[in-house]
């Protein structure tokens, strides 16, 4: 009986657990060793050759936290998206279906680039457009509308939501399809409605399978961030354009703006690692 | 007709061309125990999911403690009247044993922590396991999973409990302690329906037996006749199959 239950405990240790039990030394693995090459190689080159690499990082400093800015918030954006579109997805009324599923088949063949510069040189043109049809009917809105002026932040955030969302939905309808028909007919079988059991049920248990995806998109979002330095925001890839431009230090710049992207990319994909394994737990 | 608390009238249902239902009619009184019986495939499982509502009737009538499934404003409302133990227990994983017979009256009971947990505490005693408030469904055995998932089901406070198979995927050790959980909430006098193959069950607390073939209802027999008062040919050579 007592060999039973060591056993069974045994088989449940959470992965967190297993992880604080391992020696120190192990948890030291190649990633932090390739994160901290990284970040030696940056530190080297700005105190070894401060011209032109410390003036380099000084100029994109703005330019990261644009990036950073841009990045978390359409993030949270690209979450709220994902859900909506997600239970789109998996709805049983065809017009929210539908739309749903127009919505991410006609995003996801259409390339992030192209959607960023619609967005910020077109759709101004649309918005206007409907505002002159509007001005017998609703002159306030009309107004409104005729005189839009988009913010290139507002115009990065909302291409990066739109596009990214349309991804996320997908991820996120994978989560909750991963999920055994019995749980949801047990919630309802209590009595519970469609969106109490979605939220007490089903979620709770999608999101851990999808945190993984999720992370990978966050990181992959990172990265994309750079196109949005097309539609005028001075995120990190355009003021390292800046730079290259007034100097001619080509090599140099640009591979500073890369390591950059590293050290950026290196830390979150570890922050995700680590949230994932908090967040497993026993089946 | 109050003492009816189930009425099942011309219920058909159909999956694609798979006829799972056809015109079955059935009547439950209230504290009375009907066990259904029949080959696999017969429509069993269809039926009980049809009296909470989990798959909708193709035509025919559901009525359920005095209201009609197909009109009934708040299906939710019905349901949380009618327990429901599955085959697989579909406990809710990422939950404690607690959580999970606290969940439901929080929620759609709209009780307090303390009272809900209280409840629970005293319904996890009575399936036997209160030592097991805090553990995860993945650290409990079968047949401890399916009392916590007859406690769920309790807690609400139903009016009808209904049976799917439960203990057809347990171990032949753990299927003792869930039927004894079942047999004492029928002496409580709970109305149940339950499709069971488990003679023992049967024979100590059903008060009536219903043989299902083919989407139909072939024929009703109490326990004690079930030899005798079976005349269909269907039946006899399902009670011999499974009466070895």
């Amino acid at each position: 009986m007592t060999s039973d239950r060591i056993i069974r405990e045994t088989k449940t240790l959470l992965p967190a657990q297993e992880a604080e039990a391992r020696p120190l030394l192990q948890r030291f693995d190649r990633w932090w060793l390739l994160f901290a090459g990284v970040l030696l190689m940056v530190f080297l080159l700005v105190t070894r050759r401060p011209d032109p690499y410390r003036r380099i990082v000084v100029f994109l400093e703005d330019g990261i936290r644009v990036t950073l800015g841009i990045t978390v918030v359409s993030f949270l954006f690209i979450l709220l998206a994902g859900l909506v579109g997600g239970l789109g997805r998996i709805s049983k009324n065809p017009l929210i279906n539908g739309i749903a599923s127009i919505y991410v088949e006609v995003v996801r063949g259409v390339p992030l680039l192209v959607q960023l510069l619609f967005i910020y040189y077109a759709s101004p043109i649309v918005i206007r457009g409907v505002g002159k049809k509007l001005v017998d009917v609703w002159p306030a809105v009309a107004e409104l509308l005729i005189n839009i002026k988009l913010n290139p932040f507002v115009a990065a955030v909302g291409g990066l939501t739109i596009c990214y969302g349309a991804y996320m939905s997908e991820i996120v309808r994978a989560g909750i399809e991963s999920i055994p028909k019995g749980q949801m007919e047990a919630a309802r079988s209590l009595g519970m409605s469609y969106f109490q059991a979605m939220r007490y049920i089903i979620l709770p248990q999608a999101v851990r399978v999808i945190l993984p995806p999720v992370g990978n998109e966050f990181v992959a979002l990172l990265k994309d961030s750079s196109l949005v330095s097309v539609v005028a925001v001075a995120d990190m890839t355009r003021r390292g354009r800046e730079f290259m431009a007034s100097t001619f230090l080509a090599l140099e710049t640009w591979m500073m703006v890369a390591l950059l992207y590293l050290v950026m990319t290196l830390f979150f994909a570890r922050v995700v690692a680590y949230i994932e394994r908090k967040m497993s737990f026993a089946r | 007709m109050p003492d009816n608390i189930i009425e099942i009238e011309h219920v058909s249902k159909r999956f694609g061309r798979v006829v799972a239902l056809d015109d079955v009619n059935l009547t439950v009184k209230q504290g009375e125990v009907l066990v259904i019986i029949g080959p696999s495939g017969s429509g069993k499982s269809t039926l009980l999911r049809c009296i909470n509502h989990l798959e909708a009737v193709d035509s025919g009538h559901i009525v359920v403690d005095g209201i009609p499934l197909t009109q009934a404003e708040n299906i939710d409302k019905v349901r949380a009247e009618v327990g429901m133990v599955f085959q697989l227990f579909n406990l809710f994983p990422h939950l404690t044993a607690l959580e999970n017979v606290t969940l439901a009256q929080r929620v759609v009971r709209k009780r307090s922590q303390e009272e809900a947990e209280r409840i629970a505490h005293e319904l996890l005693a009575k399936v036997g396991i209160p030592e097991k408030a805090n553990a995860y469904p993945a650290q409990l055995s079968g047949g401890q999973q399916q009392r916590v998932a007859i406690a769920r089901a309790l807690a609400m406070q139903p009016k009808i409990m209904m049976f799917d198979e439960p203990t057809s995927a347990l171990d032949p050790e753990m299927i003792k302690e869930v039927l004894d959980v079942m047999l004492d909430l029928a002496e409580e006098g709970m109305t149940m329906v339950v499709v069971s193959h488990e003679m023992g069950f049967v024979k100590a607390a059903a008060h009536r037996i219903a043989f299902m073939c083919d989407g139909h209802i072939l024929e009703e027999a109490t326990p004690e006749g079930l030899l005798t008062e079976c005349k269909e040919e269907r039946t006899k050579q399902f009670l011999s199959e499974i009466l070895i």
